[in-house]
């Protein structure tokens, strides 16, 4: 039951959004609808998910603050909408048409709703032969790292493109930022001791989860944007560019170079087959964890460039 | 006739992020309907394979009864779809922040004429002038 | 070995990307380049003996991804590989960073991919690499560019993979698979309304992509961003809109009793003749070029949905001929825009004096999408007007006089004399052979055009002569016809280049895509 109360929270959370028009605002409650989204989640059995949506709505919403922040500090006439009451009213008006054809539209949806019962016929399958298969108590990393790797494969593509993208896109002379540069903004103190405390133990936490991911809730994803999280609050502290982005632009390649390797070594060619069968079960772990490690430090390289060069490029 | 309500919720999420795209004004806003939408896809799925257990499976004794452990495979595909969606995002940020140092707004109207007149003078030239 | 064609290109990109800044890697880009379309064209060849199924991993049924070539794909591969070849020897001087070549490497990647796979989920994730790629591609040029057109194109491309995510969901929930051949035999005893939603979610994405009509104005405006690499814009017309239209196939396939081929078979009427005015209206070359993609696709879409096989077949050849002679349109257009600094179809003249090459090239591909016979254009337009009732044949013949028309204003540009100068005074040679060699494949498709129809999809299929030469006569007739009235009624027209500017804005897309959803969804469900 608590979970319609939920959902019910998840869809007002929802509707916050469309009827406010300050930017801060929007970003709050986009803040709290993934956090209520990734509770949901939870309790409809995707931990994994969960965390996934935590973290990267964590990153989503500093990405929007700092981009908002320079909206209110650049324009300079921006005139705070208030809204009164006939001024509301008057904004109904204006938006009853499309509210009318989207509740249209979803009338039409329900209406045409197939009522067929979920199909098991894959989870049975995945469920009873994994753990042969592929090793590990995880489901979720088994279908990820091995039975869809190639899917995987292009999901770490479009990461590496992106970071691509985005350095090429915000170029900027580095010569100014990137060598130990330092911010004239200061932090608040308090802000700053909590986040000490804090670091190590995300550190450990983001570890923690790229190495037992193939047993437990989460895995390289997860820790990835974990570790990464790291450098954003280390970023907080001594507000400080001291890292090379080049480098970890290579390093971050090299590391998908050598998934790709690797998936090629032991799935597409099937190398397990060749080994012994009592050495199968370490193989697989080997297989599970070494991935697992490679794509938590490949998204903390990628996480880490967005941000860094997302700031940057802000406070030039 | 199995009448699955919880996937109604997702569903309506989806149709506000349409009604939200359709009728706001802002290019953040937009942003973040876009993003609200997948999480609205990204809950469907979740729901049509929802379980009391998640599928990490200590005991091997679970596996008699499957209909309590979630569907795995569903969420392997979402964490896929939300890897992917952050990584677009990040771009389309990037470049709404180019955007941004030039016009200096994030209003849709105001953007749109702005970019339709450079892009009318490249492509019509004087033709479109009497 | 399937897995390769697509794990190869990747791992080149990256490594070309980490190693080198060096002049031979472009060389060592191309030789790896051509040797994918050898290997394509024994793909080929190899598919007229058996098809092929390749099980990604050591999982050998529907729980892992399965690669899947029949002739259909191999045909597609084979072109993707052939144009990308050309693209690149067309780059290979200009001074594109290893950025551009790495997302070069990787579009080719994506597209190979979106041919062979067989999953429905990996067909999302391959379809949001290469729009990520593109649309950098597109903003490649860091200078002068405006992001906004990117942005806007990424934005609408992230919400209306939505849709089709959400269809997916359904489809996974009915028959519990990814797998296009298992949802297929599943789907089979399934009722038309029950299909109607999943189906409705996914043409959305698919038309969208296709630059169906609701959707018909940002995406030639994205391809000719004016500062967007040449090249893009060709592989982009070419290539890209063709792996849509191999997934709209592809999925008409799948869905069977759901398809609804007379709303499409509508929507393709529709795309083509606004497609043809739209283009008829553009002062702009490339403009003209971009316009003429969305009415060729609307042909393509009459042939693949009007239900005669010999349509089908036409079809078909026309998406191979339209990426060869919009191909060579989009880079000979690139050159002449570079040497005369514009891109106004009335100021440019004389181009047969200035780049001989480059304009024989332009003007057989001319020949070839207005339908002239012996080319290439002539033999699909045949096919596609063979045995379809006369109404659906009168819609072709309009769109190819829509197509005349504007070509007419095009060809002026061939002609007379005039003292513009751009960037370059001549084109260098590595840029005018590629558009040489498609120009001459433009001419040869045509000649040899059953025997290469018999070669990419296995079908033996006869001309009789007496209909093309009907079809030739209607040429000339529509030729006559298109020189009035383009003499008469479009020269000079401000109205129409008023209209032709018309565009929508991103909420009027937004609209118009969840609009196209309820039609398709009514049509399918009730009627």
């Amino acid at each position: 039951m608590e979970i319609n109360a939920l959902f019910i929270l998840w869809i007002i959370s929802g509707l916050f959004i469309v009827f406010e028009s300050r930017l801060y605002r929007i970003i709050i409650y986009f803040g709290i609808f993934s956090l209520i989204s990734s509770v949901v989640y939870l309790f409809l059995g995707a931990p994994d998910v969960a965390m996934a949506e935590a973290g990267i709505s964590a990153f989503t919403t500093v990405f929007f603050i700092i981009f908002v922040g320079k909206y209110y500090g650049n324009q300079t006439n921006i005139t705070r909408e208030k809204i009164e009451i006939n001024q509301f009213f008057r904004k109904l008006k204006g938006i009853t048409l499309p509210f009318v054809f989207c509740a249209g539209l979803f009338a039409l949806y329900i209406y045409t709703m197939p009522d067929t019962a979920a199909s098991t016929y894959l989870k049975e399958w995945y469920l009873s032969n994994f753990i042969s298969d592929v090793g590990g108590k995880n489901a979720v990393t088994a279908i990820l790292l091995a039975y869809r790797v190639y899917d995987t494969l292009f999901e770490a593509l479009i990461l590496v493109v992106s970071v691509v993208a985005v350095v090429h896109m915000s170029h900027f002379s580095d010569s100014s930022v990137s060598d130990g540069h330092h911010s004239e903004i200061e932090n608040s103190g308090m802000a700053v001791f909590t986040l000490r405390i804090i670091c190590p133990i995300i550190v450990l936490f983001g570890g923690y989860l790229v190495v037992n991911g193939h047993i437990s809730a989460g895995g390289g994803f997860q820790g990835g944007l974990a570790v990464a999280t790291f450098f954003i609050c280390r970023y907080m502290v001594y507000n400080i560019y001291d890292i090379s982005v080049k480098r970890v632009m290579q390093l971050e390649e090299l590391i998908f170079l050598s998934i790709i390797l690797l998936s090629i070594i032991a799935v597409f060619l099937g190398a397990a087959a060749l080994l012994p069968t009592a050495y199968l079960p370490m193989f697989q772990r080997a297989y599970l964890i070494l991935m697992n490690v490679f794509i938590g430090l490949k998204v903390a390289c990628g996480f880490f460039i967005l941000f860094y060069r997302y700031i940057a490029f802000e406070r030039r | 006739m199995i009448f699955r309500y919880l996937e109604v919720f997702s569903i309506i999420m989806f149709f506000i992020c349409i009604f939200g795209l359709i009728t706001c004004n802002n290019i953040v806003k937009s942003i973040i309907f876009a993003l609200m939408m997948q999480t609205a896809v990204i809950m469907f799925w979740l729901t049509i394979g929802r379980g009391s257990i998640p599928p990490i499976i200590d005991n091997t004794a679970l596996l008699d009864n499957t209909s309590y452990i979630a569907d795995p495979l569903p969420q392997a595909l979402m964490l896929t779809a939300i890897i992917i969606g952050i990584s677009v995002t990040a771009v389309i940020i990037t470049m709404l922040n180019t955007l941004f140092r030039k016009h200096l707004m994030t209003d849709w109207k105001a953007m749109e004429k702005a970019e339709d007149e450079a892009f009318k003078e490249s492509l019509y030239g004087d033709h479109l002038k009497d | 070995m399937l897995t390769f064609f697509v794990i190869v290109p990747v791992l080149i990109a990256v490594l070309l990307y980490m190693l080198s800044t060096h002049k031979v890697a472009k060389f060592i880009a191309v030789f790896f380049q051509s040797a994918l379309a050898v290997f394509a064209f024994f793909l080929v060849l190899s598919i007229h003996s058996e098809e092929l199924t390749i099980f990604v991993g050591t999982y050998d049924d529907v729980m892992g991804i399965i690669l899947y070539a029949d002739a259909l794909a191999a045909a597609f591969v084979l072109l993707t590989t052939f144009i990308f070849l050309l693209v690149s020897i067309y780059t290979l001087n200009q001074k594109e960073s290893r950025t551009f070549w790495f997302l070069l490497f990787l579009l080719e990647a994506a597209l190979i991919g979106l041919f062979f796979t067989r999953d429905l989920f990996n067909v999302f994730v391959l379809a949001e690499v290469s729009t990520v790629v593109i649309a950098v591609l597109l903003m490649y040029d860091r200078g002068k560019r405006s992001m906004f057109f990117g942005m806007v194109f990424l934005m609408l491309s992230v919400i209306a993979m939505q849709f089709y995510l959400l269809g997916l969901g359904y489809v996974y929930m009915m028959t519990g698979a990814m797998d296009m051949a298992y949802v297929a035999e599943r789907i089979t005893n399934m009722t038309r309304s029950e299909l109607a939603l999943p189906y409705a979610l996914i043409m959305t994405t698919i038309g969208f992509k296709c630059a169906l009509v609701p959707f018909f104005s940002w995406t030639p405006k994205v391809r000719v961003y004016p500062q967007a690499p040449t090249a893009v814009m060709a592989i982009l017309s070419g290539l890209q809109i063709k792996s849509a239209i191999y997934l709209l196939l592809r999925f008409q396939g799948i869905f069977g009793v759901g398809a609804s081929s007379e709303l499409f078979l509508i929507i393709g009427i529709a795309a083509g003749l606004f497609g043809a005015f739209m283009a008829i209206c553009q002062t702009d070359i490339r403009m003209i070029l971009a316009y003429h993609t969305i009415s060729q696709v609307g042909l393509i879409i009459i042939g693949i949905n009007s239900g005669s096989y010999y349509s089908y077949i036409g079809g078909m050849y026309h998406i191979v001929s339209h990426a060869m002679f919009k191909t060579t349109l989009f880079l000979s257009a690139g050159i002449i825009v570079h040497s005369y600094g514009t891109g106004d179809a009335y100021k440019i003249r004389g181009v047969l004096k200035r780049m001989p090459l480059v304009a024989i090239g332009s003007i057989a591909a001319v020949l070839g999408i207005t339908g002239a016979p012996l080319f290439i254009g002539s033999i699909s337009k045949y096919f596609i007007a063979y045995d379809v009732p006369p109404l659906l044949n009168a819609a072709t013949i309009i769109i190819s006089l829509g197509t005349i028309i504007s070509f007419i204003k095009y060809s002026y540009i061939f002609f007379g004399d005039s003292d513009l100068v751009g960037d370059i005074p001549v084109a260098e040679r590595s840029r005018t052979i590629p558009t040489l060699i498609l120009g001459v494949i433009c001419l040869i498709g045509g000649v040899f055009g059953i025997w290469f129809i018999e070669f990419l999809f296995h079908t033996k299929v006869s001309i009789s002569l007496i209909g093309y030469i009907q079809k030739s006569l209607i040429f000339a007739a529509s030729v006559l016809a298109g020189l009035f009235i383009y003499k008469r009624f479009v020269k000079g027209n401000a109205f129409l280049v008023r209209f032709g500017a018309i565009n929508f804005g991103f909420k009027a897309v937004c609209f118009s895509m969840s609009a196209f959803f309820a039609v398709i969804l009514i049509t399918v469900a009730f009627l």
